[in-house]
């Protein structure tokens, strides 16, 4: 199966996301929430990587990764009250994310 | 089935690693290093603020200091507006402790260095604080030996002292200290007290190291007037009772003290230990930042290395991966398998560089005379550090050695 370009684009904006909020999991700021939030944040992180990954490869699972890692950041940030420039822009990128895997969703495929 | 698949893929990891020592061991260096400059930047840091806190802590949280100088940091102290400020004086006190309601306790200090002496023993600069009788109620301290002051000794000016364990320990050895008579700058004085022991506090405000005597005893000894004698006045809130309240009733009454004019600036400042906290957390987050980049670049470069290594690693064993597939592996057998392997290697990296760090805490430990611990959630940073850098480089070489066909893989000559 062929990759969109808009796929492409997002994926490419993936990884450059994943390049800048990597050296985040390991911030004073994110150590100041609390003693294992680096690694939580570490875990939803190495997430969002795989499921670009996925989505590279055009495959189902990575569109659904995508949707589970949004959905727990989501929540984290919520709970912990991070409602910041980053928040906001975080959002709108991984909702836009989510509206075009959702127009592509049957082309992906169901295999790992 | 998980879990067979989890141990067989360890399994392969493990020895993929054991037959190429030097090639992994060479690999997860860059690890080693991101991490012990990140978490031994991080400990340090860590050290030293729970060191300072805890100093702080011995200040009083609740206490307000009453100086000439108010307490700022930064290189725009405008110095000159403060220069021709009165120092506290003791007359103060009485006025403050007359007509304050919001505070527990008041106590006036003078300080002061002076040469101590007991028979052939002296101890030179020793820091005098001339107290005032409420002063015990201020500050922290338990006594090891004696008592302090009555009321009676301190208004009346008794030669009398409590004095720190370590002037204790210069000046009389291995002798009880209490009754026992040294001079202080030439004046007599008998030992009535010994302070516990503190160590050393980063603040360089341990009593250890001074003696506490009567303030109109110090007044013979100290000169209120010096540059050196620093003057203070120290107020206590009582319980429930807030800084800020106390401190609003302390500027009024000060104010009509001083008979300052409705919109005249105060000419005395009110310090709280909080200041000091503020002043510090700048400087930590500084250095909190360097280590970050510091690491941050190096645990890259090593990120970069185990990426290359499984790339190297997944080439290498293509036709390996051709027969498991063909014997019926599925893909994602395989994509445990390099992915384990790139964690494990990953992980072995950030242990032995949180291995390196626990060494360094001790060596720094007896070396500054420190308390320095590699705190656990630390070590939690440092593994998932470890394990993320794991994911993040192995998975691209995992994923596309998963997705390889069988024939295809066997035919190849890697």
């Amino acid at each position: 199966m062929k990759r969109p370009g808009i796929i492409t684009v997002l994926c490419v904006m993936g990884f450059l996301s994943i390049v800048v909020s990597f050296p985040r999991v390991f911030s004073p700021e994110v150590k100041k929430l609390g003693s294992f939030m680096p690694a939580l944040f570490g875990l939803l992180v190495a997430a969002n990587f795989m499921s670009y990954i996925g989505l590279w490869f055009m495959k189902r699972w990575g569109a659904e990764l995508f949707c589970l890692a949004y959905f727990i950041k989501t929540l984290l940030d919520l709970v912990l009250r991070q409602f910041g420039f980053s928040f906001y822009l975080a959002q709108a990128f991984s909702l836009f994310c989510i509206v075009v895997i959702l127009l592509h969703y049957r082309k992906l495929d169901r295999n790992l | 089935m998980l879990r067979l698949l989890f141990k067989e893929s360890l399994l392969f990891a493990w020895h993929s690693i054991v037959s190429n020592k030097l090639r992994s061991m060479l690999s997860l260096l860059g690890i080693t290093i991101g991490i012990f400059a990140i978490i031994l930047v991080f400990t340090i840091v860590d050290s030293l603020e729970s060191n300072i806190r805890g100093s702080i802590q011995s200040l009083g949280n609740n206490v307000v200091y009453i100086q000439k100088w108010p307490w700022s940091f930064g290189p725009d102290y405008p110095w000159w507006k403060y220069i021709n400020r009165p120092t506290p004086q003791y007359y103060e006190l009485d006025e403050l402790q007359r007509h304050c309601r919001s505070t527990e306790a008041l106590a006036y200090r003078l300080g002061g260095r002076r040469t101590l002496k007991y028979r052939s023993n002296a101890i030179e600069n020793a820091v005098i604080a001339g107290v005032s009788y409420e002063f015990y109620k201020i500050k922290n301290f338990d006594l090891s030996l004696g008592r302090y002051f009555t009321r009676n000794e301190t208004e009346a000016g008794y030669r009398v002292a409590v004095i720190g364990a370590e002037i204790a320990k210069g000046l009389f050895g291995e002798q009880d200290p209490l009754g026992k008579e040294f001079k202080i700058a030439g004046q007599k004085a008998t030992v009535i007290g010994v302070i516990k022991k503190e160590g050393e506090s980063m603040l360089g405000m341990s009593f250890d190291y001074q003696v506490a005597i009567p303030f109109n005893f110090a007044r013979q000894i100290l000169d209120p007037r010096s540059r050196n004698a620093d003057p203070v006045i120290y107020a206590k809130a009582r319980p429930h009772v807030s800084n800020a309240e106390m401190m609003d009733e302390l500027t009024g009454v000060l104010r009509s003290i001083r008979r300052l004019k409705p919109f005249a600036e105060p000419n005395f400042a009110l310090n709280e230990t909080s200041l000091i906290t503020q002043g510090f957390d700048a400087l930590f987050e500084v250095i909190g930042m360097a280590g970050w980049i510091i690491g941050g670049f190096s645990i890259l470069v090593g990120g970069f290395g185990i990426a290359n290594i499984m790339f190297v690693s997944v080439r290498e064993r293509t036709n390996l991966i051709g027969i498991q597939k063909s014997l019926g592996a599925r893909n994602i057998f395989i994509l445990y398998q390099f992915l384990s392997e790139s964690i494990l290697l990953s992980l072995i990296g950030g242990l032995v560089g949180l291995l390196l760090t626990w060494l360094a805490t001790l060596a720094g430990q007896s070396l500054m005379d420190m308390e320095i611990s590699l705190s656990g959630a630390n070590l939690i940073l440092g593994l998932t550090i470890s394990v993320l850098i794991g994911i993040i480089s192995g998975f691209v070489p995992a994923y596309s050695a998963s997705q390889l066909d069988p024939v295809e893989a066997i035919r190849s000559n890697a």
